[in-house]
């Protein structure tokens, strides 16, 4: 089990990480997520003692990385799949942190089968794409065999069917009783992969549950309304307590109210419905509404979630990812 | 998935040693063509130039010109070549590390820092050491070859005074060199630093104390670590320079006061 507790770094003026506890249980993956600046990295590298915390600590099984007897088989991490030598083959990579964790060598054939790379073993890793460069580094968490894995940004780079192997694996991996923690900033990927997710914000923590849990928490219910004459509807809905939006193709995106109050509004009113859904709030939009107050580097203007998508262009360079949902 | 794991084990197995960290960073160095590549050039840049030049001397002496005193200072003068381009080596094996992002899985597979300084320092120290008296002996008996030639040429043979100790000395400061660059690297954790800053103390900084008044460059240049360690590779002790051995404890206690201050800041540091 990883457990930090108040766990503080700090670089320079900045708070990285600022007091944040939790802890990550075996048998599920646990997601990491939160936007770029976030302190998702910094806190792995202090849990895996890369780098010291300015308070509060981080354990695994109750001791500090630094002081497990046999870290390579107690925790598998990947941090930065790109961490190796370019001229060194893929085998003597891996043979040299074998032998650095006294795990015997037929171990690293075992590995690079298993993650699909046997066939270009004796290839320079230079010459490796991104999404080779990921399997190869998660061969390297897999070498020890252990019960506790931790990655970073795993599926950066992986083709569409890289990151299938990835999610079954990392839930295989799981569902072995082993302890994954994974950060992400691919919510949806998140959705797929995790059972449970920690949500930071500027090095705090924003939530601990699991995904459905915060999916269904986020947000109110949103009903999505097709009909020919929504003029008649919409002064119903809003005195109704509910806030009425139009979708680009017509449709009434109606929040606040429950899909039953919806249908009788429109059937007191005579007014026929052709479409009544439910939308459900998706955890990146869950993940966004938590966040808001959190992203480090906001794009300019709290008006670009309105705008059409043809407009982003002009706008500066973003530093993380859109400020809102398309449509609330 | 198709294949299944093993479940996970508890932690009950062999914790890893100092020598299993030593045989990793052995196979860190050997897999890399780089370096047998980077020892083949040293020896063909040395042996290659200190033969030229005791070529030259030969011709030279031939035609008259003054008998060189020292001909062991010819191997020396092309040795340099070989202390540069070992410091070189060791500023790589350690900045190589910081520059590939490889340091992330070095210290997650051996947390204890000091021992990952500790072995690395070990096996390239070693290499070094080996393929420097190789170099420094085949450097020898090819300039021996040439010289040999020429009857009234001062030609050294190993049981001469002090040739045998030179020689071995180059090999020696080789090691000693690739001890300096690795400390450097570490210390500096980037490759255009740590080869400035090496170049800086074994070849810049004595040739600037030089120019110093004689009151200060004498002792400067008599306890200047690289100047010290030199003295090594003489078979006549030099003026305003210390005896060979105290001369190779003088850059050797400099060698290990960087490692110690390398060790310090890498357990110290943020990796």
């Amino acid at each position: 089990m990883i457990r930090v507790s108040n766990l503080t770094k700090r670089f320079g003026p900045q708070l990285a990480v600022d007091d944040l506890s939790f802890e990550v249980q075996p048998g599920v993956v646990t997601g990491f997520l939160g936007p770029n600046g976030a302190g998702k990295t910094t806190t792995m590298r202090l849990i895996l003692g890369l780098a010291g915390p300015d308070g509060g600590m981080a354990t695994i099984n109750g001791v500090h990385y630094r002081d497990l007897r046999t870290p390579m088989r107690e925790v598998g991490a990947l941090l930065d799949a790109k961490s190796y030598h370019p001229g060194r083959k893929a085998r003597d990579h891996l043979l040299a942190l074998a032998q650095a964790g006294r795990i015997p060598s037929r171990r690293v054939g075992e590995v690079l089968d298993l993650v699909g790379l046997g066939d270009v073993a004796g290839r320079k890793a230079g010459t490796f794409s991104l999404g080779m460069a990921q399997r190869l580094g998660i061969a390297a968490t897999l070498l020890g065999d252990p019960p506790i894995l931790i990655f970073d940004e795993p599926v950066n780079g992986l083709d569409p069917e890289g990151i299938v192997w990835a999610r079954t694996l990392m839930q295989s991996l799981a569902s072995q009783g082993r302890t994954v923690f994974v950060s992400s900033h691919l919510m949806s990927e998140m959705a797929l992969t995790a059972s449970r997710v920690i949500v930071i914000g500027k090095g705090h923590l924003i939530a601990d549950s699991t995904v459905d849990a915060l999916i269904k928490g986020s947000s109110a219910t949103v009903v999505r309304l097709r009909t020919p004459m929504p003029e008649a509807v919409i002064p119903r809905f809003e005195a109704a307590g509910a806030s009425v939006q139009t979708d680009d193709d017509g449709a009434l995106v109606v929040s606040g109210l429950e899909p039953s109050a919806i249908g009788d509004i429109a059937f007191y009113a005579h007014v026929p419905v052709h479409e009544l859904s439910l939308v459900e709030a998706s955890l990146e939009e869950a993940f966004m509404e938590l966040t808001r107050d959190d992203v480090e580097y906001h794009a300019h203007g709290g008006a670009t979630a309105l705008q059409p998508p043809g407009q982003y262009g002009s706008l500066p360079p973003q530093a993380s990812w859109p400020s809102g949902p398309a449509v609330r | 998935m198709t294949r299944t794991m093993s479940p996970p084990r508890s932690a009950g197995t062999k914790a890893p040693r100092p020598t299993d960290t030593l045989r990793s960073e052995w196979t860190k160095l050997r897999s890399l063509r780089s370096t047998p590549v980077t020892l083949a050039v040293i020896a063909v840049m040395v042996v290659g130039l200190s033969g030229l030049i005791t070529l030259a001397v030969v011709t030279n002496h031939r035609r008259g010109a003054q008998v060189v005193t020292d001909p062991v200072g010819i191997l020396q003068s092309a040795w340099f070549l070989g202390l540069l381009a070992y410091m070189v080596l060791g500023v790589l094996v350690m900045t190589s590390e910081y520059s590939s992002g490889l340091i992330g899985p070095t210290l997650l597979a051996t947390p204890k820092r000091m021992r990952v300084l500790t072995a690395k320092a070990t096996a390239f120290a070693v290499t070094a050491l080996v393929t420097g008296e190789v170099v420094s002996f085949v450097n020898f008996f090819v300039s021996h070859a040439i010289a040999s030639g020429y009857a009234s040429f001062p030609d050294p043979s190993l049981g001469d005074h002090n040739v045998l100790r030179a020689v071995i000395g180059m090999g020696i400061d080789g090691g000693l060199a690739g001890l300096m660059g690795l400390a450097l690297g570490a210390l500096l954790r980037n490759t255009a630093w740590g080869i400035t800053t090496g170049v800086a103390i074994t070849f810049v900084l004595p040739l600037i104390f030089n120019f110093l008044p004689s009151s200060w460059s004498n002792p400067l240049l008599e306890y200047w670590p690289t100047q010290a360690g030199s003295q090594l590779e003489e078979v006549n002790r030099q003026a305003h320079a210390l005896t060979a051995w105290w001369g190779t404890g003088d850059l050797t206690l400099f060698v290990i006061l960087l490692l110690a201050a390398a060790g310090y800041l890498l357990v110290k540091r943020d990796a």
